[in-house]
């Protein structure tokens, strides 16, 4: 008898059918993976199981008995705990407050903060979960928050545990941790619903595989009876080409050349701490490294945001060193900032507006300060159908588009330029593969045109099937340089975490249980 | 000159100037800790103060005003909730529109009630706890009439002030009440995935800060002056909450910065007579708590952080 059922749940948003009679099940001790492209139903269908949304019709069952939930209490009381993309925990407060809160121990609603603790370490011992539970939420890294949010669920008695996009904010090293953990929750008698859209982790971890696509279950399968071709298949519905083979393209001229720079984060440190390199026309030069060594301050500084302590940045012989956001542009530095919400658009702004922004000065666009706006929607019209972005028009707000749209949007704007040097911070971050493969054939396509492109990646998957050459950035310098057939994602790991420089608290390249999510 | 200034009456007005914005930013504190801005506070005590001040006219009983008093800032603030928490309007013009329906409707009712605006007849108020006397020369004399000037000289809220701002500090720090109190301000939604309800919760913060307020308005009318008069509280809910922000919204923090408040006040009074002597316009004097209130939420005290999801209506998905 499954531990959850779900039968025929349908769910509609004003002008979206988010569920179509979804059906599901989950065995005990088995891991499901629910597969499926951003805006597939996944996550709606998890929150219907979790209460917080409701489902229009379709029956829950637990543990063979049928059950209306209405919120999360009555799910947790059900045995059902879910951990959410964006972390559901209290900054401010400790790791043992979040994990209490709303089942605090004690007596006429005094906490006993005491036995609080001493749970917390109960469960955390059980499961091989180690955490400081008097440590401060605000001061734990991201894959230590998981742990608080997964312990949370382990504290309220869950027995079903749900998994939303688990691994969009690890590293590498911390998803493979996080593999780790699920299978000895499934151990102790645990069972997991894994959502996610990254077709590696999915064979690397899931018994069985559900996937969704426009709201509904379009297939089962399972990891032994597919590969990543026919899973993206199912989930986009058609053929996706998840390495892109490239063109050999000759190293023309140096565009970028990087000098000694040193740049200093918000915090006063050295971010960048000397880093010298160059990248010439029709080459793609990666900088790969765990989140936070400083890559954001590099490509900050690159790109006029920020003002480098000293060293020198020159593109095509030309100073650009102190060069601002606006010489910047106009000199053919085009940027894919990492957060395309804070940076990349803005979201209030409709499509037509955010592909001019940068541009809102020049020629044909505008004149004497005033905005041609019949130029600006012809070039909007234009660019939404060269770059495919789906939009109804091009008065469509930001905020309203999909994050590969938006992301099709920032990326129109910046290559519509013409740029010298693209910039790409992390350019399919939180997208899905249809994107993905959109995206990486854009940046291809700069390339082919003899144009130099640097990418930020924090994927290195993405770094092995784009780069000619690969720079490892660790704490602030370039500690190895690998041409792209050099390299592989176990030896790109080991430098990223500091291996082979002077700390040493990495360890070496060792078998990985089926890559864990870094590809192989 | 000194020696006049620098007396026990000085520090027992402070400690009096500072019971009704204590309350007030208390109240304050335990509604912006759950979430909700309360700029109502203000419109709040006024209510208090004159519903309190019309059951003591009416029946001659201090204590049944007190209790009028925090009655009607209960029903005041639950207005505010629910335009705030059900409806999802913005706090600051459900505040203000509370602060101008209370200006308005006590002004109406003075009309219709006694004739006239302005004043009311004075009333019977709560007198001081102890009674004891301080006389005598020498040091240990001295420094007793000290003590019962500064500390026994007090009327029973001024007393329960105390009791709260330390009741509810240790309330929300050690208890069930006080973490979810805390958690709610912060990351409603992570307080709703826990299982507990925001509305709920909200809704008591919002009720207990419109008892304190009507509390804060029952000391003011009923223990300090005697008579309710038009617009009575001049600003001293929006004082509060700059204590509140200055006691990094905590209670005894909030307790500590509105006897600052009540000091610069007590201060500018006892400074009045001398200002043939020094020279200085009165003007100068009145000004001094407004000024300090100008400079705390200015952040000239240091940058203080309140919590991160207050003013924001919370939707349920």
């Amino acid at each position: 008898m499954p531990v959850l059922e779900l039968r025929d749940v349908t769910k509609v948003f004003p002008g979206v059918v988010a569920n179509d009679k979804v059906s599901f099940t989950l065995e005990e001790r088995e891991i499901v993976a629910l597969l499926g492209e951003n805006g597939a139903g996944k996550s709606t269908l998890m929150n219907i199981v979790y209460g917080l949304l409701s489902a229009d019709h379709g029956e829950i069952l637990v543990d063979g008995e049928p059950v209306k939930i209405r919120s999360s209490r009555q799910a947790i009381d059900l045995g059902i705990g879910m951990v959410h993309q964006h972390f559901m925990l209290i900054e401010p407060l400790t790791v043992t407050e979040n994990i209490v809160l709303g089942r605090e121990p004690g007596r006429f609603g005094v906490i006993d903060i005491g036995t609080a603790r001493k749970r917390v370490a109960e469960i955390s011992e059980r499961y091989g979960l180690r955490i400081d539970p008097d440590a401060r939420i605000s001061d734990l890294e991201v894959g230590l928050q998981q742990r608080v949010e997964i312990l949370k669920a382990l504290y309220q008695g869950a027995r079903v545990l749900i998994l939303d996009e688990p691994t969009a904010v690890l590293t590498p090293q911390e998803v493979r941790e996080l593999f780790a953990v699920v299978r000895s929750l499934v151990d102790e008698g645990l069972s997991v619903v894994f959502i996610t859209h990254k077709l590696e982790e999915v064979m690397a971890v899931a018994d069985r595989i559900v996937v969704m696509r426009d709201g509904a279950v379009v297939g089962q399968t399972r990891p032994s009876e597919t590969d990543e071709v026919g899973l993206a298949r199912m989930m986009v519905g058609r053929d996706v080409v998840l390495r892109i083979d490239k063109k050999p393209v000759a190293c023309g001229e140096t565009v970028l050349e990087v000098r000694e720079l040193v740049v200093k984060s918000d915090r006063g440190l050295d971010a960048v701490g000397g880093v010298s390199f160059q990248v010439c026309g029709g080459e793609v030069v990666a900088v790969a490294g765990v989140g936070g060594n400083g890559q954001t301050e590099l490509v900050e500084a690159i790109v006029g945001l920020r003002k480098p302590v000293s060293g020198s940045i020159a593109l095509k012989g030309n100073d650009i060193t102190h060069a601002s956001a606006r010489s910047s542009i106009e000199v053919g530095v085009s940027h894919v900032p990492e957060d395309r919400h804070r940076r990349g658009l803005i979201l209030q702004f409709n499509i037509a507006e955010n592909l001019l922004l940068g541009d809102h000065r020049v020629a044909p666009y505008a004149r004497h300060g005033v905005i041609k706006l019949r130029e600006v929607i012809s070039m909007a019209r234009k660019r939404i159908e060269d770059y495919d972005i789906r939009t109804p028009s091009e008065k469509v707000l930001g905020s309203s588009l999909s994050g590969g749209n938006q992301q099709k949007v920032v990326i129109a704007r910046e290559l519509g330029r013409n740029p010298e040097l693209l910039v790409a911070a992390q350019p399919t971050r939180g997208l899905d593969v249809g994107a993905i493969e959109f995206v990486h054939r854009q940046v291809l396509a700069e390339r082919e045109a003899g144009k130099a492109v640097l990418l930020i990646s924090l994927e290195l998957e993405e770094v092995l099937s784009l780069a000619d050459r690969i720079l490892v950035m660790y704490e602030g310098r370039i500690v190895k340089e690998f041409a792209a057939d050099e390299a592989d994602a176990e030896t790109l790991g080991f430098y990223m975490t500091g291996g082979g420089g002077t700390k040493l608290e990495a360890t070496p390249p060792e078998a990985s249980p089926a890559g864990a999510g870094v590809g192989e | 000159m000194l020696s006049d200034v620098i007396t026990p009456d000085l520090f027992a007005a402070a400690l009096r100037i500072a019971t009704p914005l204590a309350l007030a930013a208390i109240g304050g504190t335990i509604c912006e800790r759950s979430g909700i801005v309360n700029i109502a506070l203000e419109g709040i005590m006024l209510f208090g103060a004159f519903f309190g001040t019309a059951t003591v006219l009416a029946t001659g009983s201090p204590w049944l005003g007190v209790i009028v008093a925090v009655l009607a800032g209960v029903i005041v603030s639950a207005i505010h909730a629910t335009a705030s928490i059900n409806l999802r309007t913005d706090q600051v013009v459900s505040g203000t529109a509370i602060n101008l329906l209370a200006l308005g409707v006590t002004g109406f009712l003075m009309e219709l009630w006694y004739g006239h605006p302005g004043t009311t007849e004075p009333i019977r108020t709560l007198q001081p706890v102890f009674h004891f006397t301080a006389s005598g020369e020498g040091v240990l004399n001295e420094i007793w009439r000290w003590i019962n000037g500064v500390f026994l000289s007090h009327t029973p809220i001024v007393y329960a002030t105390i009791v709260i701002a330390l009741a509810t500090h240790w309330a929300m720090y050690h208890t069930r009440w006080g973490l979810r109190l805390r958690a709610l301000g912060e990351h409603p939604r992570a307080v709703e995935t826990a299982g507990v309800s925001v509305a709920r919760g909200r809704w008591v913060a919002v009720l207990m800060s419109g008892a304190l307020g009507g509390l804060a308005g029952a000391n003011l009318s009923i223990e300090q002056v005697g008579v309710f008069q038009e617009n009575f509280t001049n600003g001293r809910g929006f004082i509060a909450l700059a204590a509140n922000i200055f006691g990094r919204w905590t209670p005894i923090g909030s307790y500590l910065a509105s006897l600052l408040f009540g000091f610069a006040d007590a201060l500018q009074i006892k400074l009045q007579p001398f200002r043939d002597v020094v020279d200085i316009p009165p003007q100068f004097f009145y000004m001094l708590p407004y000024v300090l209130t100008v400079v705390v939420v200015a952040g000239v005290m240091g940058r203080a952080i309140g919590p991160a999801a207050v003013g924001v209506p919370y939707e349920k998905e």
